[in-house]
């Protein structure tokens, strides 16, 4: 018995151990953890950009929905930043959607786009041309996708 | 001398239909606070309308029940009557000058044959009792622009104070690309006798309402064009050519996009969805919700089901499977590949399938300007089984292609998917 959780060990840790040596907090800001999140979706390295959001959402999602209870509109300008952990903790929940959707995982994709339609709107992400954009709208066009295409089959 | 009489009896008939039928009326009842309403000749009217001239009986059929034309020519009081004969509504656009087209909006003699223009327009079609509002101008006020020029926007509320004063029974609309805040805001200081905005939008068009809000715009809106996000805003091949969505997530953002936008219960009256016919830009494919031979896509299966709730009597083949080895790769000329995309027709036809090699456009317009077809490039792919299997050859001579597959039913429905790819100067070793 005591062989089998060896192996049963051994598999777990060499199979987590490309995504534990790879994986690098940083300062474990918010926006250091979402930087990172995206560089590794966009890498298509899913695991490791899982490890990203789940820490984000660990350290800053509680933060976020007292951010959103605050808010009754899109906040603009430079107070926008004031606003890091519902920015940053909506944008690795809608990364989390697509990534599962890349990955075929569907009803997980949903959970992440349903948390973040239904309990953080106001989430903000920041777009390198210049613009933020509103990652619970595209959460919400995506869910009601889904849902249509989930009808198709 | 038989058929000359039997011609007038139809014109007569038409003439006589035409005239028979009072004009319509057509008004917005309500605030921001309570919610806008469009009436037309007293009846709650939510516009499910399309962007298109052709199709109106399948229109009809599907619970849309408007439609959106960009300008005025002879063409169009035929199409009028045939939008009435199916029971659509239209909104007639009126088209203006745009700047990057050579039209000076601080031309006095330009301006002057353009309000002729408008004017006659009003005068020739206000009568019509299909006329649902007016559609003034589309994107005029520049696509590379903020949008806020003052010269244009005041030369539009000039426009629509002459249209309301010939025609008091039909809103103004005028149409622009997307919103900003400085547009919104010319719009409500240059332009206060605009009664709607349509507003075209592709991606992102869930999210206009609140947008507009968010702008301080208080009227109500349309989403005049909305449909799949342009080539321009689209994940691209190492060479640039922009990766179209694929034929079943294409119908999913139709119908996702709309229920979106309809959740606005209080600024929205309704949406054109685009396009509601067939169009070449970027590819034959992108735009249009019915396939180059006529036949309805799962786009309009999808609008369908928004509009009414229910599927329609036909569908049209959903897409389950490919495999598409040359997809976003370079090879090499003359190699050989096996490609295979599987469709599921929900009513059980027997699906037949046509695979093409297609030269990546070079003919590419910006604002939807006219694009011409890539040549096709003969003999690159054969079918090799009825179940969606084919060997392509790539071409011979290097670029960028495209590979299609168009796949119909026999009764109306179909659908066309496409993969792009690219072929190289010389064989490569890798191969």
């Amino acid at each position: 018995m005591k062989k089998v959780y060896a192996v049963l060990l051994s598999f777990v840790v060499s199979s987590l151990m490309p995504v534990l040596l790879a994986q690098d907090f940083g300062d474990h800001s918010s926006a250091t953890l979402t930087g990172k999140a995206w560089e590794a979706y966009g890498n298509e390295t899913y695991e490791l950009a899982m490890a990203y959001i789940n820490r984000c959402k660990e350290l800053y999602l509680a933060t976020a929905k007292k951010q959103q209870a605050s808010l009754s509109a899109f906040p603009t300008g430079e107070k926008t930043h004031d606003y890091y952990a519902l920015n940053d903790v909506g944008t690795v929940l809608f990364i989390e959607g697509q990534l599962r959707e890349k990955q075929g995982k569907i009803p997980e994709a949903l959970a992440a786009y349903r948390i973040l339609a239904e309990e953080l709107g106001f989430a903000q992400t920041w777009d390198q041309k210049g613009w933020f954009w509103r990652p619970a709208e595209a959460a919400a066009a995506r869910i009601k996708q889904l849902e249509f295409d989930a009808m198709l089959d | 001398m038989k058929k000359i009489i039997i011609g007038m009896a139809m014109t007569a008939t038409i003439l006589f239909t035409s005239a028979a039928q009072a004009q319509s009326r057509v008004e917005i009842t309500g605030d921001a606070q309570q919610g806008y309403q469009l009436l037309v000749n007293g009846e709650p009217f939510v516009i499910k309308g399309v962007g298109g001239s052709h199709h109106f009986d399948v229109l009809a059929a599907s619970g849309g029940n408007a439609t959106r034309t960009w300008g005025v020519g002879k063409e169009t009081p035929g199409l009028l009557d045939k939008a009435y004969e199916n029971g659509i509504m239209v909104s007639q656009g009126i088209w203006l000058g745009h700047e990057r087209h050579g039209f000076d909006y601080s031309d006095p003699e330009q301006l002057e044959r353009q309000r002729q223009h408008v004017e006659e327009s009003v005068n020739a079609l206000k009568d019509h009792p299909a006329l649902l509002v007016w559609g003034l101008g589309n994107e005029m006020e520049g696509l590379q622009s903020r949008g806020d020029s003052p010269v244009i926007w005041r030369e539009i509320n000039e426009l629509a104070k002459r249209i309301k004063a010939l025609d008091p029974h039909h809103p103004v609309m005028t149409v622009v690309a997307h919103v900003n805040q400085d547009k919104v805001r010319a719009i409500q200081q240059y332009a206060p006798e605009v009664d709607i905005l349509g507003v075209n939008a592709y991606a992102g068009a869930g999210g206009i309402g609140e947008s507009l809000r968010a702008y301080g715009w208080t009227k109500p809106y349309t989403i005049a064009e909305f449909g799949l996000p342009g080539p321009w805003e689209v994940e691209k091949t190492s060479w640039g050519a922009p990766i179209e969505p694929l034929s079943r997530q294409k119908a999913a953002f139709y119908y996702g996009a709309y229920t979106q936008i309809m959740a606005d219960e209080h600024l929205c009256l309704g949406t054109f969805v685009f396009l509601w016919g067939h169009k070449q830009e970027a590819t034959a494919s992108w735009f249009g919700m019915f396939l180059p031979n006529g036949d309805k896509s799962i786009r309009v299966d999808a609008m369908t089901r928004a509009w009414s709730g229910d599927w329609p009597e036909n569908r049209a083949p959903v897409l389950q499977e490919w495999e598409i080895p040359v997809f976003k790769e370079r090879v090499s000329p003359g190699g050989t590949f096996p490609v295979r995309a599987r469709y599921n027709d929900p009513d059980g036809d027997t699906l037949t399938y046509t695979w093409e090699v297609f030269h990546e456009s070079s003919d590419r317009q910006v604002g939807g300007d006219a694009e011409q077809r890539p040549d096709s490039v003969p003999g690159a792919v054969r079918s090799t089984d009825a179940d969606g299997g084919a060997e392509l050859t790539a071409p011979s001579k290097p670029g960028a292609y495209r590979l299609f597959v168009t796949v119909s039913d026999g009764r109306g429905g179909g659908a066309m998917d496409n993969w792009p790819f690219y072929v190289t100067a010389e064989p490569s070793d890798s191969e």
